[in-house]
């Protein structure tokens, strides 16, 4: 199972599958660049794979000021 | 997926670049895109003092710590503008991040010029974020002349200007074709306005935070009513999706070939411009109309019996 918290609408999500950063972004309708996937202290690229027990931040970027 | 530039594992994809990067060649990218800005337009020349306005975003953060970085001589300037929970939060992030870097900061404070915006939102029957952005740049302005600074940057970015651009451009609004950019120069009391980030994504600025530890101010203001051109960007995300490196080519070919065409038939109206009777700032109406705004608050404020 996966953790993913999803800034800046502060909501978590627990995925039991998971597979590839990809198919997150897919799942939350994401594409490349509208977010941040961060894992610790580093960024994730779509073909990054998730692990049992991740807990992964989503920023959203596009500002809204 | 690994770096273009030296096959370490890429952190960074920037498919409008066709390319991904490491986070050290990130950053060494990302400051290139500054200076690339700063040479092409002049956007500041040696020994100029820059004030940076910091609202507490990604945007005005990550430029500030990337112009001290090159050296520029820079001072944040944040206007505290006294909405409850969201303007404290602000001011905190923002001087947290100015004491961890070292950077210096002056602050205005709304509540003490008599203008705070729940005030302007309650007594001025207006749309309160096109008052407040007025008190925001009348503020900027004002502190940049008082104070002598040559030049005023703010932290807009690619996907701010585009969907700017794109909203004048299907209003063909020929006044504003005419000077947008990333630098408008000094003129009749105001400092050059300038936007160093301008070739950057908020995809990229935002990496830059987070690579940066930049803490980001990110709860809304209670007054943001869906942001202005969100659907403009929503549009041009996609057509970035399918053709990447349509943004910059947008505008960038604005600059080259658009701009040039306006500015010749745009002519210059010639306002006269003196200083506002009560603030010195410049006016073509005597007083100024952040100055107008203060005294209208003031008044409706003390004939308000809830506030007596
Ligand atoms: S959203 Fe809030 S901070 Fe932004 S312009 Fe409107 S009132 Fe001002
Ligand atoms: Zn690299
Ligand atoms: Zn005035």
């Amino acid at each position: 199972m996966i953790t993913v918290f999803v800034e800046p609408e502060n909501e978590t999500f627990t995925f039991e599958r998971h597979n590839t950063v990809l198919m997150l972004q897919k799942r939350l309708g994401l594409r490349v660049n509208d977010a941040l996937v961060i894992r610790g202290d580093r960024l994730l690229t779509s073909d990054d794979r998730l692990v049992d027990g991740d807990e992964i931040r989503i920023r959203k970027v596009t500002s809204t000021g | 997926m690994k770096c273009r530039k030296c096959k370490a594992p890429a952190e960074i994809p920037l498919p409008s670049h066709n390319t991904a990067f490491c986070r050290d060649c990130f950053a060494t990218y990302f400051t290139g895109q500054v200076e690339k800005a700063i040479r092409r337009h002049g956007l500041i020349m040696p020994g100029e003092r820059v004030l940076v306005a910091l609202s507490g975003g990604k945007d005005s953060l990550s430029l500030m710590l990337e112009l001290s970085r090159l050296g520029y001589d820079v001072t944040g300037l944040h206007v505290d503008l006294g909405i409850p929970v969201s303007s404290p939060a602000a001011r905190a992030k923002v001087q947290g991040f100015c004491d961890l870097h070292g950077l210096k900061l002056r602050v205005v404070e709304l509540i003490k010029e008599g203008l705070p915006i729940p005030d302007v939102k309650k007594y001025i029957n207006r749309p309160v974020c096109s008052a407040c952005g007025k008190i925001k740049r009348h503020w900027f302005n004002r502190v940049a002349l008082e104070d002598g600074f040559n030049v005023l940057a703010t932290g807009h970015n690619l996907d701010d200007e585009v969907a700017r651009l794109f909203a004048n451009t299907l209003r063909w609004d020929a006044g504003y074709l005419s000077d947008q950019g990333p630098c408008l120069q000094a003129e009749s009391g105001f400092a050059r306005k300038i936007k160093p980030l301008y070739r950057l994504t908020e995809f990229e600025t935002a990496c830059y935070a987070f690579l940066n530890g930049i803490e980001i101010h990110n709860a809304p203001c209670p007054y943001s009513g869906g942001a202005s051109f969100t659907g403009h960007k929503r549009l041009w995300a996609d057509l970035e999706h399918q053709s990447p490196g349509s943004k910059i080519s947008f505008y960038d070919g604005f600059l080259k070939r658009g701009r040039p065409a306006f500015a010749l038939v745009e002519k210059d109206e010639g306002h006269a411009l003196a200083p506002c009777e009560t603030c010195a700032s410049p006016t073509s109406t005597g007083m100024c109309g952040v100055c107008r705004l203060a005294i209208a608050v003031t008044e409706r404020r003390a004939a308000d019996p809830d506030r007596q």
